[in-house]
């Protein structure tokens, strides 16, 4: 799993050995939010450039980057999409850095560094049909992986779709979910919210029930979403015959430094931010429940 | 062996320090640690200091960066690097160890430049122990209190002398730049004296792993204040937080240190936290200690120093713990 390396992608960035990255680990770089995306009324997708209008590193799907608004704080996200000449990160206001955040407009400059943490197990997804099972704000870092796989659609099989929120207006990536991943060769999506709502014709239930609903064969499924979504899928899926290797989730902690000196981000011996944010649940069983 | 009368010691540090900033253990106020070399410093070096000398490598405070932000622009500035080269003069093993143990989490898998450049510049003269304090256990955590890991010069204490060997080539050029002030005797290094604290660490490591969940954490953490002392006083306690401080447009993002102790250490934005009682955090830090840090780096956490067991306020005991862990069925 440490090793997620895809033919297809340059290998893993260790983290501060990139040109753009200050060899003090722990200081940004330089960089501007060149477009703000609302996804609902609490979600913001964040486009960032440096200012010389490159990535600010190219991570891998599942990596994290440290973002920091001058005189507010430092914050830990997982990396959404990368572009050209940007990364992006879907925020939910919820602390006092990302309320800051969600106040900001275009061309407000920050500093960024990264890439943190091992991604998704690339290697071992190549070639497979993959399921994606997200809630909330959960779909932010499971998009990195399917936005993988549309840019390199012949390397991977069937891409499937299970995506819930609270309501309609709580739906995230409505531009992909409703515009571009519809026209995707072989890839089927399934979106549901919790309560019926004027203006809804589709799916109305919670996630892990839609999941039992669809019956999707066992295949390599990666999930995100709020514990209590994760609580009831986990079994489900389990129930359906998905092993424990081929159910891959990623993590979040608090962290300060993202390269495993700070201290805090530790799940048993393994930090979150180097040896994470990604992990089956076969690799999950060997750690304490801690999380 | 070199040696030198303990009543001259004085007259080698001013020697070093043309060439070094010297960093001694002496008494200040009510405490002791190690402090830059003085002529009114009040050396003390009949038994190891209160205070570890993690913050000459990894200051309490540090500033990293500069940044200027006018309406939505932001400046970052490097800061300068300040000072030359410097010794520390007297280190004892169990400190010594500590810096094996930061430079595993400083040095390995992404260098932290802040502690590097420090680390670099200071060398460093330990000095053997003969008389372990009460709470001293280092020979239990598989030390030699009189053979240091990584020093560049061993100095023995001798009673009334000190003896000095070097061991590294950096250690060679600091002897021979003091040679002069020395002379050769034929010694014989005293036996330290009987450890009041002996426990056995054998297989703990591993014992710990399944112990997780064992109901042994609630009776061990029921005490704990979560003052933090003992993260304060370790000399391989290493988490920071990191922060800043802004006046107007400018502002210091700096780091300093933080203890797993307290409850906003893991507390996070949306208000979960996953260590969020007392339990949890001090089964965290034992397990981190004997455990975690074991299978990550392969050595233990603590350097048997005792200084945890002498500043805690309610008796807590690592070696006490450990003896649990080890009877435990």
């Amino acid at each position: 799993m440490g090793n997620c390396n895809c033919g297809s992608e340059p290998d893993i960035v260790i983290p501060g050995s990139n040109n753009n990255v200050d060899t003090t680990l722990l200081v940004p770089v330089r960089g501007k939010i060149i477009k703000i995306v609302e996804e609902t009324v609490d979600t913001k997708t964040f486009h960032i450039s440096t200012m010389d209008d490159k990535k600010p590193f190219d991570p891998q799907p599942g990596q994290l980057g440290m973002l920091s608004l001058p005189g507010v704080g430092e914050g830990m996200f997982s990396v959404t999409n990368k572009g050209e000449n940007h990364i992006e990160m879907s925020i939910k206001n919820v602390g006092e850095l990302t309320d800051e955040l969600h106040d900001a407009e275009e061309g407000q400059e920050v500093g960024i560094r990264g890439p943190y943490g091992n991604g998704f197990p690339l290697d071992y997804c190549k070639g497979k049909d993959i399921l994606f099972i997200g809630g909330g704000i959960g779909l932010a870092p499971v998009r990195s992986l399917i936005m993988h796989c549309i840019r390199n659609r012949a390397d991977f099989g069937k891409l499937t779709v299970i995506y819930g929120a609270r309501s309609k207006g709580d739906l995230t990536f409505k531009e992909d979910l409703f515009k571009n991943w519809p026209q995707v060769p072989n890839m089927e999506l399934n979106v549901t919210i919790d309560r019926a709502e004027e203006g809804w014709d589709g799916h109305v239930g919670f996630v892990p029930s839609y999941v039992e609903e669809l019956k999707p064969k066992p295949q390599v499924t990666v999930l995100c979403g709020p514990p209590v979504m994760i609580k009831f899928t986990l079994p489900a899926l389990q129930k359906m015959g998905f092993a424990d290797k081929d159910i891959i989730t990623t993590l979040e902690m608090r962290m300060k430094c993202g390269v495993g000196k700070c201290g805090r981000c530790n799940i048993g011996s393994k930090y979150i931010c180097l040896d994470g944010p990604v992990f089956t649940l076969e690799q999950l069983g060997e750690l304490p429940q801690e999380y | 062996m070199l040696v030198i009368q303990k009543t001259k010691i004085k007259e080698i540090l001013d020697t070093l320090a043309k060439e070094y900033k010297v960093i001694v253990p002496a008494k200040d106020g009510d405490t002791s640690k190690f402090i830059p070399y003085g002529d009114n410093t009040e050396m003390l070096l009949e038994e190891n200091v209160q205070l570890p000398p993690k913050d000459v490598f990894f200051p309490q405070t540090e500033k990293m960066y500069k940044f200027k932000s006018k309406k939505n622009t932001m400046e970052i500035e490097n800061l300068p690097i300040e000072g030359g080269k410097q010794l520390i003069f007297g280190i004892r093993s169990c400190d010594m160890k500590s810096l094996d143990c930061l430079d595993q989490v400083f040095l390995t898998k992404g260098t932290d430049e802040f502690y590097k450049e420090k680390r670099d510049k200071t060398a460093l003269i330990a000095l053997s122990c003969t008389k372990p304090k009460e709470t001293c256990f280092c020979t239990s955590m598989g030390l030699d209190p009189q053979k240091a890991v990584g020093a560049d010069v061993q100095a023995y204490d001798l009673g009334d002398k000190i003896g000095f060997e070097a061991i590294t080539e950096q250690g060679k050029k600091i002897i021979a730049s003091i040679e002069g002030q020395l002379s050769e005797e034929s010694v014989v290094v005293p036996k330290f004296g009987e450890f009041k604290i002996n426990v056995d660490v054998e297989g703990v490591p591993e014992k710990l792993k399944g112990m997780f969940e064992s109901p042994m954490w609630d009776d061990i953490s029921r005490k704990c204040l979560n003052c933090g002392a003992c993260t304060y006083v370790c000399p391989t306690c290493h988490c920071f937080d990191i922060s800043q401080e802004v006046r107007g447009e400018d502002g210091v993002k700096y780091r300093c240190w933080d203890s797993c102790m307290f409850g906003e250490y893991t507390q996070m934005a949306g208000g979960h936290n996953p260590r969020p009682t007392k339990k949890e955090r001090v089964r965290n830090r034992f397990m981190h200690k004997l455990n975690y840090f074991v299978e990550r780096y392969n050595m233990l956490l603590c350097t048997g120093c005792g200084r945890c067991i002498n500043v805690c306020p309610v008796n807590m005991d690592i070696t006490a713990i450990i003896k649990q862990v080890k009877e435990a069925e």
